[in-house]
């Protein structure tokens, strides 16, 4: 059981990362990001490449991996995302899906479709009264919990994360503020895709990589979003938890209906709380 | 006096609906003028015009003599013309006080490294006596801390209007700061228009007429687009074309009336 429970965290940390940058794209831009996974197994990649050049340095690659990202994500900010801005949701859909191929396609002709193997970059287990729990699971989860309390400070406490939070609430009323709130926006789809990316190179040790491995993560973390609340930062930690815990209860009783359950959390929480865009 | 702001030939269409319709309009500095008409004559979306909510169809604007007809609505605040919305604009997840701190980048923005910038604290000595100066003039000191969505409407209309002032204007357009307020709530924002009117310059779209004839040094009249009449609020009024279009859809107010005619 206890092994359910670390499980349930991990997933509910991973797709936590990835959640953060959908609800805020969604919450500031009306943009619903396909686009996402791209981030995300480009993050990946890029550090099963670097860890072949420096073996044992898992935590200063995954580092270098995510500030790769940055400048990717900001060219699909810039000449993309921006010029959808104010346009119906199918574009928006319909665009960043294009880019999400485009990169899946642009990751087989370089890496090739294989699987890649990794191992856990830590690999010692926590013992007490005979139950063994990975230590990296921990990790991820620890760095998921200081990493919602720093972004609730980012948000609260600076200009910045105060015009986000604005933004999120009502974009034109920033535009009166004489702030250039496209700006802001640039730096909080860079920031969701960085986070994307950590979510992705924290993920690829214990999952397998592949060129599609973003896009059914990709599925998960919308029904984390639409259940949290778009754009409500708190929700969207609660909720990756409570899912990534249904995924991992039901995988223990029900291995193939894990995935499954999530949607029907979903289609409930919708039932009852319908999303009005 | 000098003109600060200036439309030429400014129109809107939608499709095949005319909104603003060639209007021509200059704005001197330290006046107070105000814009009335019926219900969908265009003057809200001629604020639209002036701030850069939209592009224009034809025409042109001009801020302190510079072209802003392309102008980014940001920018066009950072050149000192700020407006308010005839419905509220506050963010209500937020405390007052952390209102009014949001417009504090203005003048931050531009002086601090990026760096700096990114982690620029809602603790900043700069931002925080601007924001007690914007918030000891529309007088809601006592309700720094309040959450904005717990305020009365007639607050939120004080607090929208103590945001434009933090913004430091010099141009501050006013879109029906009085509708949806009780008696009480407009005498406190006229009080307070009268307060700031002496400096800065100020445009007002209103209904309620007879509420700012006394705050204004000139009065538009607007009807299906066009700007019918303007110039001394005692004069517009007796205009027959002014009465024809807009007193024969609106409630008249009498007394102002006769009390007009024979001054």
């Amino acid at each position: 059981m206890i092994y359910t429970i670390v499980y349930g965290f991990t997933i509910g940390a991973i797709l936590y990362f990835i959640s953060i940058g959908l609800s805020l794209t969604f919450g500031t831009m009306r943009v619903i990001n396909f686009a996402h996974t791209l981030t995300y197994t480009i993050g990946v990649y890029a550090l099963i490449t670097l860890i072949a050049l420096l073996k044992g340095y898992f935590a200063l690659v995954a580092g270098l991996a995510i500030l790769l990202v940055i400048p990717i994500s900001y060219v699909i900010e810039r000449f993309v995302i921006r010029r959808l801005y104010g346009e119906s949701l199918d574009y928006t859909f319909i665009a960043t899906f294009a880019i999400s191929l485009i990169g899946v396609d642009a990751i087989k002709w370089i890496w090739g479709v294989n699987p890649y193997p990794m191992n856990d970059p830590i690999g010692k287990y926590l013992v007490f009264s005979g139950l063994s729990v990975p230590i990296y699971r921990i990790v991820i989860v620890l760095i998921a919990i200081l990493l919602f309390f720093g972004l609730n400070l980012f948000f609260k406490k600076t200009i910045v994360g105060k015009i986000v939070v604005a933004s999120l609430e009502d974009k034109e009323g920033v535009r009166c503020l004489g702030i250039n709130v496209d700006k802001y926006f640039s730096i909080v789809f860079v920031l969701g895709s960085a986070l994307a990316a950590l979510g992705g190179v924290l993920y690829a040790p214990i999952s397998s990589i592949h060129p599609y491995m973003g896009l059914s993560i990709l599925l998960l973390s919308f029904a984390v979003v639409i259940v949290g609340g778009m754009g409500n930062l708190n929700g969207t930690f609660f909720s990756a938890f409570a899912l990534g815990m249904v995924m991992a209860v039901t995988a223990r009783y029900w291995s193939q209906g894990a995935e499954t359950m999530v949607f029907i959390v979903m289609a409930i929480v919708l039932i009852f709380k319908p999303i009005d865009i | 006096m000098p003109e600060i702001l200036a439309a030429e030939g400014l129109s809107k269409h939608f499709g095949g609906l005319i909104a603003v319709n060639k209007v021509n309009l200059s704005i001197k500095k330290g006046e107070v003028a105000g814009i009335i008409g019926p219900n969908g004559s265009g003057k809200t979306t001629f604020f639209n015009l002036l701030s850069g909510f939209f592009p224009p169809t034809e025409g042109r604007m001009f801020l302190f003599g510079e072209e802003i007809t392309h102008m980014p609505p940001y920018q066009r605040v950072m050149k000192g013309m700020v407006r308010t919305f005839q419905l509220v604009s506050v963010f209500n997840s937020m405390s007052v006080w952390e209102n009014l701190v949001l417009s504090g980048i203005r003048f931050k923005e531009r002086y601090t490294s990026a760096r700096k910038f990114f982690f620029l604290s809602t603790k900043d000595d700069e931002i925080q006596e601007n924001c007690l100066k914007a918030l000891r003039l529309v007088g809601l000191e006592s309700h720094a801390s309040t959450l904005t969505s717990e305020l009365s409407y007639g607050s939120k209309r004080l607090l929208e209007i103590g945001i434009a002032l933090s913004l430091n204007p010099k141009l501050l357009l006013l879109d029906e700061p009085l509708s949806g307020l009780s008696d009480v709530e407009i005498s406190e924002v006229l009080n307070l228009l009268h307060r700031i009117k002496s400096d800065l310059t100020l445009v007002i779209i209103e209904h309620k007429l007879s509420k700012i004839v006394n705050l204004v040094d000139r009065l538009c009249v607007m009807n299906e687009g066009h700007i019918i009449c303007e110039g001394n609020p005692n004069h517009v009024l007796c205009d027959p074309s002014v009465r024809e279009c807009y007193w024969g859809k609106e409630e008249i107010d009498q007394g102002l009336l006769q009390e007009k005619a024979s001054a």
